[in-house]
């Protein structure tokens, strides 16, 4: 005979809240979301809970009637990961675990419980250990899953159902411990139904007439006579591999091995698993306790051991084995699919992309991080801004070069002051003199006047000219501010090819 | 000064222009403009206010527009004379008439068609490709433009300090030359002063959609966009001085001028070849006749004649027959109407059927009106029956063709809520900062106010902040949108699109124009206000059941004509629940205390409580020198003529201004603008330098000062809710009919007042409950008994007794009550009878929920028991035979108790006839030593007492700071509570969410006038739950809005 327990977390989302931020504890306050252009409460705390605050209420009311209400946005999704780990973590009390959205676990307990000395032994056990990680439960175990559900969260706390005593149980239970559809609990409301013992005995013909096939159903599910499946939670294993030695190894060459060895274990992985990593952790723990780490990060995911050794190897020497290591850990925090597509995003015709890649890795690892850039357009005017780093190195643009604005192929960083003279009031420069060169202007357009992006900089304006020198090499100058200002500067801001 | 500039888009071509009409004219008078054009896209919205600025500021305004089209680049026009302008218009209605309210839909044909006398400029792109030239598409076109419009096409160059400036002006050099089209010089304006360029991109900003930091190049690179000087063009023009000379050419050729158009009246309004004025007048003695069927009094045809010589000097004749139309129409098809509005109370207007205040009964107010020095239009607002308003509103429409009738715009201003919400989140705030900085301002026309945007938990010494707050001022008062007025409609004699470019309303079958009625009032057109008023429905209605049950025919004015005792007498002790304008709860604490006993003193009592006097201090006064505590006493003699009437208080509008006039030298024009700019710039708080002068000016005549600022605070009072005299006394007049109907026979009024629900203060419980209390009986809904609207069946007691409507059901729709009543020939015996006619499922379910089947014997849970079954009755060939469920045998349902069936009657038709919800909490009550209200006036004065009760209303004036007043009501009656500011901040949790609210407090007994004032308030709705706690928990599975008590109406809330 299979048995069930159901696990409700009244107050998951802020308890959990709590968990993360110990000073929440004990504080009155919801979880919102925008719905419709209102905050609308998701979540709330059992100090909200006793005020009055529910889901579904809408945050501006309630704040109008507790102003000291804390709020936080709730994060989408947050439910079902919580409740995962919940279940992986249940684990340990069955195999059959399984979450229960929207708000629970469901366990398959059979066979489960007397290796806790009995059920009411193994429901306490749970509830306390619970407790302690903070959350709040209701509890219930029952020999079907859908009364197991109606009695943890409808009954007295901690309600063990007899075996095929679930009518009894359900009896004086709300319609609504019975998983119904609004309607129809609006419906049994209206006839005076409050209790499921009103109905439960009542034909199921005359009850299908009147409700349709949901409500027989649900309760042959509460009863047994209709079955229902749970679904286990599968344990996702963290990309990890490990090696021991039988002794403390010391040398570099021993330690060469065994990241070797590591690095081909779990790359074997991420191939049959279409993954490759960003960065790895190789964690060394020496005899003595300490322990000691090399990281490295790619610039693509990568699963080619020789690539990877490559940007360790340099690193090694940095180990000190003292007395030796006795364990290795090779970590993969972040895996990413490997795309096949990056040919058209790294796009330099025949260029073999990964290699790029792997080179832009090498060279990086060797002379530092920010070494090594590629620029991509961004959307402003001002021209510091009008370009931005590609992180990582083959993020697509936003938005198009543009091409219908002359701008130089090579920008400055920060502009040069150069000496002008020119003619009043907006005409280019008939000369300017830039680090002891003096240039003639033969040729000059302008001026474009770009302005400061006010919400990000206040200052003067630019007056851009683009100029050609008698030599045929083209300029890009600009005049900081009006030209009858007091003293205008002038800078040098970039060359044209 | 030889520039103008041409190309001005002003805040009227919404979310793109950074600056006002008036800001732009007044800048380019200050920097020498002889003449400004503004052309705003596709539209004339802001030309009005352009031109009334233009003209206080010397200059010249030429009408413009900028031609957004479909198919081509945009082109600039400028009529140069009123026939050209006509034909603009003309083509701006066509495009507007084609697209949705808001958009116009125009074409390079359209513009041929409406070309003549019109100068064009055409635009050209911003961008040249990569060949550094404009695209062949452009090329064509502009060609085709100029086979088209010929000589007067130009080709607009405009300066943008763009990269590609130089070689643009080139290329539309050359252009201009292959084509032989003259350039012209603009300077693309976009906002006054450069400064500008910031609030212009935010407003980009939100035309996008987008952020300031996401908006990138949408945004323009930089602010030239301003009003340049003249040098300053002569010097960015210096390559093209004839493109200076042809913009000047083209002003000098554009000499129209708004000031040409002339209003003239339909001609359908008058008959048989009559001028107006001959027309008005044998209208006027026809109904004069009529009226005083015993003889027209020398008093009243000498007021007559004297009317009517002075709307023969002021030919006011054509404006009078207008409204008349309207009247006459509406008389026809038997709707009531009330004109209202000084020009209103005239023996004229009460002649011709406009308004029916008799003119003997009443100090005719038209002698203000008819005073020479104010130069005014006619004012004359004209209520009708609510639900058949849209009645008259198609008659106009049909009559005068929507060529020539047409509702008047109303510009939706940007308010600060809106203005901060815009600004913060195009300048990246989040949404929860966003909501914040909204919630720091809480009154729809309320200032920014510093310490209220710190206490949100924002810092003011960060810039970002700063800049928002910053634009955001500057962002107020744009306009927003056009909408359409409530109900002003321009009438003329030729096409309506000669003057003004019309648009679709959002509204089905209604067109308006794109000016404001300060536009029309600037340009001198009349319209007039064709309203909708609820109570007017409920008389008509109530006029109805009186000829069918009582066999009496009324009018507005018959009831009028004799003022009845009994009437004042009710009205005296506020029994007045469901009557016009007198059944607010401030209103009904005052009846007592000024028991009305004349027409007059309901022209008072409809005045006095009104922001206006409450503001400025001068309702106690008026009420003790009216009880003799006070004596009457006038601050001047000059004043007594003017405040005779009201025992020396100002209490009416007119007598604010009046005085403004008589005691403060002010000139009525001076006077007038007084009181418009306290509506219009309260919200910028530019009022101080109009008090400084009034109270100055009084001073200077001998007024108390204290007296002198007592009549500004009136006077700014009445600035946002202006009730003048005049008004008043057309509201008595409705005050005093439905007092009358109420008074003789109350079963009438409520079944007339619940069949023109939604209005009033009160909810269908209170009138029922109100109506019982007068010895009404009243039925429930039923299935065999009822209609739609509540009827009136056979005499029980001494009135009929009114059947609830199956209207009263929430939810039921009128189509199955339709199939319902074709199918009730006979009664019906069985649930199945409704479903083989044709009643849906869900009416039969609403039906059942309404308890509306005890006529075949079924309470509600039986008959939703049997409904629920009749979802598979056997239907094809089976039809007829027995449902299955006939066999199923009796099963056994669980029994509802009377305080169930109560929370469902409430639920489902929001009142119940069994019992009241608050006697099922009675013995718990009583043991909390709660009193039933109707035990209050047993009690003393300062007796400390606790009731509890339902909550009705819950207000919070914004005359008495911080106060709360709450009505609460139980099975005996109702309570009226006083919340003061600090009890309420206490118990401000149990007033807000109460349903059934318990109060502590002391008992204030004024005369028939009893109100607790709180001590402590206490939320007791859980005593409405019925059933067992235990039996009804509430786990977050419960449905939300089906909780027992919250099928319990909230109460009226405060906003």
């Amino acid at each position: 005979m299979p048995r069930y327990a159901s696990i409700a977390f009244p107050f998951l989302l802020t308890e959990y809240a709590a968990r993360k931020q110990p000073e929440l504890c004990g504080k009155a306050f919801v979880m919102a979301s925008r719905q419709r252009g209102r905050m609308v409460i998701d979540a709330v705390s059992m100090q909200a809970a006793k005020k009055g605050i529910a889901n579904g209420m809408v945050l501006a009311d309630c704040k109008a009637v507790f102003p000291e209400l804390g709020m936080m946005e709730t994060e989408p999704g947050r439910t079902e990961k919580i409740l995962q780990a919940l279940a992986e973590w249940s684990i340990m009390y069955t195999p059959y675990a399984a979450v229960d959205l929207p708000d629970g676990l469901l366990l398959d307990i059979s066979g489960c419980a007397h290796l806790w000395g009995g059920e009411e032994a193994y429901l306490e056990h749970i509830t306390a250990k619970l407790n302690s990680y903070g959350y709040t439960i209701q509890a219930a175990i029952a020999d079907t899953i859908a009364s197991a559900w109606a009695v943890a969260r409808f009954a007295e706390p901690m309600t063990i159902v007899k075996q095929g005593k679930q009518r009894d149980a359900l009896q004086s239970l709300p319609p609504a411990a019975l998983r119904l559809e609004a309607t129809i609990l609006a419906r049994l409301k209206k006839l005076g139904m409050r209790q499921i013992g009103n109905f439960i005995n009542m034909p199921s013909s005359a009850l299908r007439r009147r409700f349709g096939k949901e409500l027989p159903k649900r309760i042959a599910q509460a009863l047994g006579t209709d079955v229902e499946w749970i679904v286990p939670v599968q344990p996702v294993e963290p990309y990890q591999e490990r090696l021991s030695g039988m002794e403390p190894i010391a040398s570099a060459i021993g330690i060469t091995i065994a990241l070797q060895q590591l690095l081909e274990m779990i790359c074997a992985r991420l191939q049959t698993e279409g993954l490759g990593l960003r960065n790895a952790v190789f964690r060394c723990y020496r005899v003595d306790g300490i322990v000691q780490q090399l990281d490295i990060g790619t610039g693509h995911p990568s699963r080619n051991t020789t690539h990877l050794f490559k940007l360790f190897e340099h690193k090694i020497a940095t180990l000190e084995p003292a007395l030796g290591f006795e364990v290795f850990v090779l970590e993969a925090p972040k895996v990413e699919p490997v795309t096949d597509e990056q040919a058209a995003i790294w796009n330099a015709a025949t260029q073999n992309d990964k290699k790029v890649a792997e080179l832009l890795d090498r060279v990086t690892a060797k002379i530092g991080p920010g070494a090594v850039s590629r620029y991509l357009p961004a959307e402003h005017h001002w021209p510091e801004r009008s370009i931005k780093q590609a992180v990582p190195l083959w993020e697509k643009p936003v938005t198009e070069w543009r091409k219908d604005l002359p701008r130089p192929i090579h920008l400055l960083p920060v502009p040069e002051t150069i000496e002008v003279s020119a003619v009043l009031p907006d005409y280019p420069p008939m000369l300017f003199r830039h680090k002891g060169t003096r240039y003639s202007v033969a040729k000059a357009d302008g001026p474009e006047r770009i302005e400061q992006e006010w919400w990000l900089s206040y200052g003067l304006y630019r007056d851009y000219y683009v100029v050609e020198d008698d030599k045929g090499a083209r300029y890009w100058l600009f005049r900081s501010g009006p030209y009858d200002g007091d003293y205008p500067k002038w800078f040098l801001h970039g060359f044209f090819a | 000064m030889s520039y103008t500039e041409l190309q001005i888009t002003s805040n009227f071509s919404f979310l793109r222009g950074g600056s006002h009409p008036h800001e732009i004219v007044e800048q380019a008078a200050a920097l020498g403009y002889r003449e400004i054009a503004i052309t705003d896209y596709n539209t004339l919205a802001g030309v009005v206010r352009a031109h009334a600025a233009a003209k206080k500021s010397g200059i010249r305004l030429i009408i413009g527009c900028r031609l957004e089209l479909l198919d081509g680049p945009p082109l600039l026009a400028y009529p140069t004379d009123k026939d050209a302008y006509a034909r603009l218009s003309a083509l701006l209605s066509t495009g507007n008439l084609r697209a949705e309210k808001g958009k116009c839909h125009l074409y390079k044909n359209d513009v041929y068609k409406h070309a003549q006398g019109i100068l064009f400029i055409a635009l050209t792109p911003l961008l040249l490709d990569e060949a550094f030239d404009f695209d062949d598409t452009y090329k064509n076109t502009l060609s085709e433009y100029r086979n088209n419009l010929g000589k007067a096409l130009y080709l607009g160059m405009s300066r943008s300090y763009q990269a590609n400036d130089n070689k643009r002006l080139h290329r539309i050099a050359e252009l201009s030359e292959a084509l032989d089209i003259k350039l012209a010089a603009t300077n693309d304006v976009h906002y006054h002063e450069p400064e500008r360029r910031q609030l212009q991109d935010i407003l980009t900003c939100i035309r996008e959609k987008c952020t300031i930091h996401t908006a990138g190049f949408r945004l323009y690179q930089n602010a030239e966009r301003y009003l340049k000087t003249e040098d300053e063009m002569q010097r960015l023009f210096r390559h093209y001085p004839e493109a200076l000379t042809a913009a000047r050419e083209i002003a000098d050729a554009c000499q129209f001028s708004l000031n040409s158009l002339k209003y003239i009246y339909p001609e359908e309004i008058t008959s048989g070849g009559r001028t107006p004025q001959e027309e008005l007048e044998m209208l006027t003695w026809q109904g004069a006749n009529e009226k005083f069927i015993d003889g027209i009094p020398e008093k009243v045809a000498e007021n007559i004649r004297y009317e009517l010589e002075f709307m023969q000097r002021k030919n006011y004749a054509s404006y009078f027959l207008t409204v008349y139309d309207f009247v006459r129409f509406a008389r026809q098809r038997d709707i009531l109407c009330q004109g209202r509005g000084s020009a209103a109370n005239s023996v004229v207007c009460y002649c011709l059927g406009i308004t029916s205040v008799d003119p003997s009964k009443f100090k005719v107010l038209f002698a203000r009106f008819m005073s020479d020095a104010r130069d005014e239009p006619p004012d004359i607002d004209v209520d009708f029956e609510h639900e058949r308003r849209e009645e008259v509103i198609q008659y106009i429409y049909e009559k005068y063709g929507r060529d020539r009738a047409a509702i008047v715009a109303t510009v939706t201003q940007v308010h600060w809520r809106g203005a901060i919400r815009d600004v913060a989140k195009a300048m990246g705030l989040s949404t929860d900062a966003v909501d914040r900085l909204a919630a720091s301002i809480q009154e729809f026309r309320d200032e920014l106010d510093d310490s209220r945007i710190t206490s949100e938990g924002f810092n003011l010494a960060d810039p970002h902040l700063l800049k928002t707050l910053e634009l955001t001022r500057e962002f107020v008062g744009f306009p927003r949108q056009l909408g359409q007025h409530t109900g002003g409609f321009i009438i003329t004699r030729d096409r309506l699109s000669d003057l003004c470019p019309i648009l679709n309303a959002r509204m089905e079958e209604r067109t308006n124009i794109e000016w404001n009625k300060d536009d029309i009032e600037e340009l001198g057109f009349l319209k007039v206000d064709v309203l909708a008023l609820g109570m007017l429905t409920c008389i008509r209605k109530a006029f109805d059941l009186c000829k069918q049950h009582y066999n009496k025919h009324y009018t507005l004015a018959d009831i009028n004509k004799e003022e009845d005792p009994a009437v004042y007498e009710m009205i005296s002790h506020a029994d007045t629940l469901g009557v016009f304008q007198i059944e607010s709860r401030a209103q009904m604490s005052m009846l007592p205390r000024l028991k009305p006993k004349c027409f007059y003193d309901l022209v008072i009592e409809v005045a006095i409580v009104r922001p206006g006097p409450i503001q400025g201090d001068m309702v106690h006064p008026y009420l003790r020198r009216r009880d003799g505590t006070d004596p009457i006493h006038y601050p001047s003699q000059e004043l007594k003529e003017i405040l005779g009437r009201t025992l020396g208080v100002p209490l009416f509008q007119e007598q604010a201004m009046e005085i403004a006039i008589v005691a403060a030298g002010f000139t009525p024009a001076e006077a007038d603008g007084l009181r418009r700019s306290m509506a219009t710039f309260k919200a910028k708080g530019k009022v101080s330098d109009w008090e400084k002068k009034l109270v100055a000016g009084m001073i200077a005549k001998g007024y108390e000062e204290d007296f002198a600022r007592r009549v500004f605070r009136q006077l700014e009072g009445f600035g946002s809710y202006g009730f003048p005299e005049s008004h008043a006394a057309s509201f008595a007049l409705l005050v005093y009919v439905s007092s009358y109907i109420k008074c003789y026979y109350p079963d009438v009024f409520a079944t007339a007042l619940l069949n023109s629900m939604p209005m009033g203060f009160y909810q269908p419980a209170q009138i029922v409950i109100d109506a019982r209390n007068h010895g009404v009986e009243v039925r429930p809904v039923d299935i065999n008994h009822s209609s739609w609207d509540n009827t009136l069946e056979e005499k029980s007691g001494r009135y009929f007794a009114l059947r609830l409507g199956f209207r009263q059901i929430k939810g039921l729709s009128g189509d199955d009550v339709q199939l319902l009543m074709d199918s009730r020939k006979m009664p019906f015996k069985h649930i199945h009878a409704l479903l083989d006619a044709g009643v849906s499922m869900a009416a039969l379910e609403k039906l059942a929920d309404a308890d509306a089947f005890r006529s075949i014997g079924f309470d509600r849970r039986q008959a939703l028991w049997e409904v629920s079954s009749l979802s598979d009755s056997p239907i094809g060939m089976f039809e007829g035979q027995p449902s299955e469920s006939a066999a199923e045998g009796q099963l056994s349902l669980p029994l509802l108790t009377d305080a169930e069936h109560v929370v469902e009657d409430y639920a489902t038709v929001g009142l119940s006839l069994k019992a009241h919800p608050v006697s099922f909490a009675r013995r718990r009550l009583e043991a909390m030593r709660v009193m039933p209200t109707g035990s209050l006036p047993t009690m003393k004065n300062g007796d400390i007492v606790a009731v509890a009760g339902l909550v009705t209303v819950r207000q919070r004036p914004g005359t008495a700071k911080g106060v709360i007043f709450v009505t609460i009501e139980d099975e005996t009656g109702f309570a009226n509570l006083v919340v003061w500011g600090k009890v309420f901040e206490t118990y401000r949790r149990d007033i807000v969410q109460a349903r059934l609210l318990m109060v502590q407090g002391k008992v204030q007994i004024e005369g028939e006038v009893i109100h607790i004032i709180a001590n402590s308030c206490y939320n007791l709705t859980y005593l409405l739950r019925t059933g067992d706690e235990s039996v009804e928990p509430q786990p977050a599975a419960d449905t939300k809005d089906k909780t027992p008590e919250a099928v319990f109406h909230k109460g009226r809330n405060f906003r």
